[in-house]
Parts: C-alpha cells; structure tokens; sequence
C-alpha cells in the first residue's frame, strides 16, 4: 500500500501542470472573485441614496392611555399595571422605528422626512420621494397588546414604493429585518423578563441576534465554497490518473503482480485524501496572507480549520475509492469523466458552494446538510462565526460516515478480474 | 509445466480463440506465430490470469489455474506489447516501484533493479524519466520491469514492434540469454518470422483464432518437404505470362511479386524447360532463377494462403 501511495504523490507531483491547476486556480479564481465582491460589497453604502417619507399617524401617548385602560379591564393589581406600563413605554415599538431611522449610519444613506400621508404621496408622484414608510394609528397598542398580553394584532408598519429599484428593494428589506428582529426580541422579552434579561433592541437593517456572532464576509464564503469545490475535483483528477493507468496497461501489470486490489484502492484513497487536505490548507493559507481572508484569527482557529479540513478531506478521499472503481468499471474513459464532473457539479451545487443556499426552500436546505460539501461549509461558516462555542461532533460524524459510505461503496464497485 | 486445454474466448459473439491446445515446458522457448489479429495476445492474457476464458483451461503443474490465479502469476513475468510503464517517473523508480508490488525482498530489491538495468543496457539512464525515451529504450524498461521476481516464465506478446533495429537486436539477444544462460522459459509471439526462427525452438502457428499448425521448426518446415520452391526474375510481367506458368505441369502455386514470380512445384519435377518456353513465348526474358529453402513464412503461406503481415 505505501507503494502504491508514494507512486501515486509521485506520479501527481511530476505533472507540475496538474499541480498548478490544482493549488493556483483556486487561488487565482478567489483573487478575482474578491476584487469582484469588493465592489458590491453591503457595507458599502456610498453610492446609495434613499429617499423615504415617513407616516407617523400612530399617537404613542394616546396608546399607552388606552393600553393602561385594558390593563385595568383585567382586573389587575395596581402594582402589576405600574410594572407593565413602565415596561410599555421602555418598549416604544413606534418610538423605536423612528430613532431606528435617525441612527446615524443608516440616516447617512436613508433619508427619512416626517409628513402626511398625503404630501407623501405627492412627492412619490413627483419622484421626489423613492418610498413611503407608514406607521398606521394603533400601531403601539396593538404591538404592546401582542408582545405583552398575547392578543393578535390587525395593524402592521405599511410600505408604499413608486417603482422597483436596487435601492428600495435594499429599503424594504432592511424594513423586513428590522421588524423581524423586533418581533423576535420582543417576544423573546416576554418570555424571559421574569429572568430579568434585558431587551436587546435591532441595531440595523442586519440580522444581529446575539452579540457575540460574528457577521460571515462574502470573500470568507466564497474561499470556503470555491476551495472545497476544487477540493472535490481532486477526487476525479485521480480517478484521471486510473484510467491513464488502464488506458497503458498499467493497471493489467500491477494485477499480474498479485497485488491486493484493496491496496491498489487505498492508495489513491490516501493519495486523495493528502492532496485535498495540502490544497485546502494551502488555499487557506495564501488567501489569508495574501487577502487578509481571516483577520486577527489565533492558532486556535487554525486548529479548527484542520480538523474540519481533514473530515472533509477525507470524504472526498472516500469519494475517489467509487471513482476509481467506476473508471475501472467504464469503457469510456469520456464518459467516466463527464460523469465524475456532473457529480462534483451537483453535489456542489446542493452544498452551497456556487451560491447560498438560506433563499432556497427548508427541504433544499434539508438536502444540503446531507451532502459533504454542505456539512464541510455549514461547518466552516458557523466555525467562522462562532469559533469554538459551536459542536463539531455531529458535522464531523456525518463526514466520516460519508468517508465509510464512498469507501465501502468504491470496494464494491472494484471490478472483478478481467472486467477492468 | 503450462498447458491449454481447448481454451476459447468469445467477444461480443466473435470467437478470439478457439478451443487452443498447447503446451510448455520447463526451459523451453516456444514461439507463437500469426498475423495480427490471429487471437495471440488474448491467449497470452488467458495464460496470464488477466482475461477469463470463455470456456476451457490453463493449467500449471496439472493444477487449473482459473480458480486459483495466484500461484501462476507468480512465477509469470509477462511483457504486454504496451509500454506498460509510468512516463511521468524514471526508469529506476519505475523499476523499484514494481518491484516493492512483486514483494521482491527489500534487501536485494536495489540489487536486481541494477541487475536488470544491467541486463538491458538501461543502468546509464537509469535516472531518466520515462517519457524521454525512444520507442525502444521504453520496450527494454518494459522487459525489465518484468524480470525483477526472476520469473520461471517469460511471456512476450510482440516486445519488438516499432523500434529500431539496436534495440531490436538488444531485445533478441536478452531473449535468447534469459533462455539459454538462466534457463527461463519463454512464450514469444510475434508477426514477426525471423524472430521466432532464430529464438524459439518450438512453434504454435495461430491464424483466425486457431491453432493451425504446430511443432518443431523442422517438422513444420517438412510440411513443405514434398515441394520445391523457386524464385524466378523476368524482364517484365504480364498476366498472361502468369496464366502460362500456372498452367505448366506439377506448378502448384505462383505468387507474382514485381517483375519476379515465386512458384512451388512438386518436388524433383523437371519444369525449367517448360517455363523458359511459357516466359519467352511472350517475347519476355528471364533474368535469374533461383531455387529457395523454405521459411516459417512459406509455411504460414501454405497452410492459410496468406502472409503473415497480411
């Protein structure tokens, strides 16, 4: 077997044009991709310039008046409806809208001005205006009815845009977040002030749930998509190599040697597996001197990144047993590596490593946490974000049952003799 | 030591090789002769374990050897008419990485690399990638890669095809020393005649699957103990002048090859005047007249009415 496995480094490291496509194109390929990515980036917001009216036709003094009066509907201890006013009113959810608007960052490319509904729409129509925002009466009584004594709520903040554009499709979503998040940390208030956890109010139009995560960069997915993508392709370059081996006859003289298919079958899997965990280290790597692709990161970071780059490793190195075996199997050297492609093309494709996955369907997303290049980059990505706090128990199982899986499977697809 | 025993391969419906009896013995040098096409290399790859037989058997020692492989490969060393060799390494790495999967014994491996170098005039280049090779230096690092075991039996299939005429001779002249000095049998096949005269003391003759002749190079070569052969020259050919030798008494059979005609007739019969008499008729001259020994190739041409590099 240790034959097999220094011919096959060997072999590999000798076709230098082999080698720089395997290390460099990923390399290359993320150089672009970030400049790329740089120009379009979402914390850029210079070139944005939004123009919103503001609607506020909700009192908040007049609902606070007439949420203590349902209080006192219920028959409450005086005590008890003092707490929850005074909770109402830190709540504000009309009075945080609009603070939400005056925050400095987000007033720098949204700008908001109060008025009626009706100038509003005047200047929509004049194109002085790109949007409306409105905040309809009953707004804060509704909401405090909701979070605070679990009533349903008829009335929600309106959006009115003129036309479609980049800019107001970036408003409304920022829109949508924000009252998600509201929504979410109220509720999640409601549940637990009897804990005494403070409310932590939406910092912006991005998804801030907890402050200890770390926001995941496009450049930082894509190192992670791109290189496990080429990652893969080493699976089906070495089965490129077998059937070199078939094609000269090669393979028949090794099989006149007695020697155990299994070994034959290992050494590639071996050779496979230590040649995507150096690309991937070594993409990770010159990315990060090159590009700053991890800022700031310590060695242990660097510790998770092996680990999760030799599970990933391997399953791929488990993905190479079948390919080998299916080209030993296939007449058509063409076909096996038109086949191989479409393999590694979709399973790519269900793993996030071409686009995310987060606007596709729950069942796309089901699919993707079983295939290995969605579990390696769910697991890169939330690694990133929040390094060592998450579990890699569960990931690094599902690749290794992936790894036994292909192996087992490569085995038994190993030809008989005389049908290779 | 080896013997077919009506070994047959059928591919797609075609029989390759069908019901083949032969047999080698130990320290032998048999020689397996036919155009190309004739169903020698499937034979050799049945022999060798590498292709399954559609019906019949290879047996070693009486033992089959379809069920149980291992023992036949292991005393095999057989040299595929591919250069069966990584290009991308050297001939020494080539060598010693087929010799750590013959499991030849670590402490002698670095010994017999050298030796088998030696044996094929390789040790200079030894360091040399593979793909730098002419055509015939990667023939003899192919043969060298299948002596590294020091097999008992050496399989050829067509080591010579391709290559120029040093390497050829270098080729040969292994051959025949493997053979006389080490006493390793060798099973040659080959188009190629001469080769097979001058190595093999023993031949099977394959045409369309089959062995159609076999035996000794004297026995074979006494099939045509009964004819003679003679290789006329004549200033020119005409079909009609053709058509007027083949109807003269005892001419068995006249092949027409430029301006000369190769005619076998019955032994002894006296056809000189008859022809001289049939070529001037068509006012053309006869310029030489030879009579021949007979070859392999006569005899290939006897039994199947076609050349070997037909």
């Amino acid at each position: 077997m240790i034959s097999f496995l220094k011919k096959d480094l060997l072999v590999f490291w000798r076709d230098r044009k082999e080698v720089l496509i395997s290390i460099l194109a990923p390399i290359l390929i993320l150089i672009v991709l970030n400049v790329a990515f740089s120009g379009i980036s979402i914390d850029d917001t210079d070139e944005l310039d939004v123009r919103a009216g503001l609607v506020l036709e909700d009192d908040e003094a007049a609902a606070f008046k007439q949420f203590e009066e349902t209080l006192r509907e219920m028959n409450l201890a005086e005590m008890e409806i003092n707490a929850m006013m005074d909770q109402a009113k830190t709540l504000s959810p009309s009075g945080v809208m609009v603070s939400f608007f005056e925050d400095p960052e987000l007033s720098s490319w949204i700008h908001t001005i109060e008025m009626s509904e009706e100038e509003a729409k005047k200047q929509v129509e004049n194109g002085e205006l790109e949007a409306i925002i409105k905040i309809p009466a009953g707004f804060t009584h509704d909401m405090l009815s909701q979070v605070m004594l679990g009533q349903p709520a008829d009335t929600a903040i309106r959006f009115q845009i003129a036309e479609h554009s980049f800019e107001t499709d970036i408003l409304a979503s920022v829109i949508d977040h924000y009252i998600e998040t509201l929504n979410f940390q109220l509720a999640l208030d409601a549940v637990t002030k009897d804990e005494g956890t403070e409310l932590v109010l939406p910092q912006g139009g991005r998804d801030v749930i907890s402050e200890n995560i770390v926001e995941i960069e496009l450049a930082q997915y894509y190192t992670i998509a791109m290189s496990s993508l080429f990652a893969l392709f080493i699976a089906a370059t070495v089965a490129v190599k077998t059937a070199t081996e078939k094609r000269e006859r090669v393979f028949n003289r090794i099989l006149l040697t007695n020697s155990s298919p299994f070994s034959y079958l290992m050494g590639k899997v071996i050779s496979t597996f230590l040649l995507a965990w150096i690309q991937l280290m070594l993409v990770f790597i010159a990315t990060d001197l090159m590009l700053g692709i991890f800022p700031e990161k310590l060695s242990e970071f660097w510790l998770g990144i092996i680990v999760i780059v030799t599970f990933f490793s391997l399953t791929i190195a488990g993905l190479s047993a079948i390919f080998t075996s299916l080209t030993l199997r296939m007449s058509n050297i063409n076909t096996a590596n038109g086949l191989f492609t479409m393999v590694v093309m979709v399973l790519a494709a269900l793993g996030g490593n071409f686009f995310s996955l987060e606007q596709f369907p729950n069942w796309v997303q089901e699919l993707s946490q079983w295939t290995p290049t969605g579990v390696a980059i769910d697991l890169f990505t939330e690694f990133l974000q929040n390094g060592n706090a998450i579990s890699f128990a569960v990931p690094l199982v599902k690749q290794f049952v992936f790894f036994c899986g292909f192996f087992a499977l490569g085995i038994l697809l190993f030809p008989e003799r005389g049908r290779s | 030591m080896i013997e077919t025993v009506k070994l047959s391969k059928i591919f797609k419906g075609k029989k390759a090789v069908d019901e083949i009896d032969l047999y080698i013995d130990e320290g032998e040098s048999i020689g397996l002769l036919g155009p190309n096409g004739a169903g020698k290399s499937t034979t050799i790859s049945m022999i060798s374990t590498l292709l399954k037989p559609t019906s019949g058997d290879v047996k070693l020692n009486g033992k089959s050897t379809i069920k149980n492989p291992g023992e036949i490969r292991r005393i095999l060393g057989v040299v595929p008419q591919e250069i069966a060799l990584y290009e991308e390494l050297t001939a020494y790495e080539n060598l010693k990485f087929f010799g750590e999967i013959y499991h030849v014994k670590k402490n002698i491996l670095e010994q017999r690399t050298q030796e088998v170098l030696e044996m094929v005039g390789l040790k200079k280049r030894q360091k040399e990638l593979v793909k730098t090779f002419s055509g015939g230096m990667k023939r003899r690092v192919n043969i060298a890669a299948a002596l590294l075991h020091q097999p008992k039996v050496l399989i050829l299939d067509e080591p010579t095809v391709g290559i120029d005429p040093q390497s050829r001779n270098h080729i040969l002249e292994t051959v025949r020393k493997l053979n006389e000095e080490y006493g390793t049998t060798v099973l040659y096949t080959s188009h190629y005649m001469e080769e097979v005269e001058q190595l093999c003391k023993r031949v099977y003759i394959m045409d369309h699957g089959k062995v159609v002749a076999a035996g000794s190079k004297e026995e074979l070569l006494s099939i045509l103990s009964s004819e003679d052969m003679i290789q006329v020259t004549l200033s020119e050919t005409s079909e009609r002048v053709v058509e007027k030798v083949k109807a003269i008494n005892n001419i068995r059979r006249v092949d027409v090859t430029d301006k000369s005609l190769r005619i076998i007739s019955k032994k002894g019969s006296s056809i000189l005047s008859d022809l001289v008499h049939a070529v001037e008729s068509e006012a053309i001259h006869l310029t030489n007249f030879q009579m021949e020994k007979p070859s392999l190739e006569d005899v290939f041409l006897h039994i199947t009415g076609r050349t070997l590099r037909d």
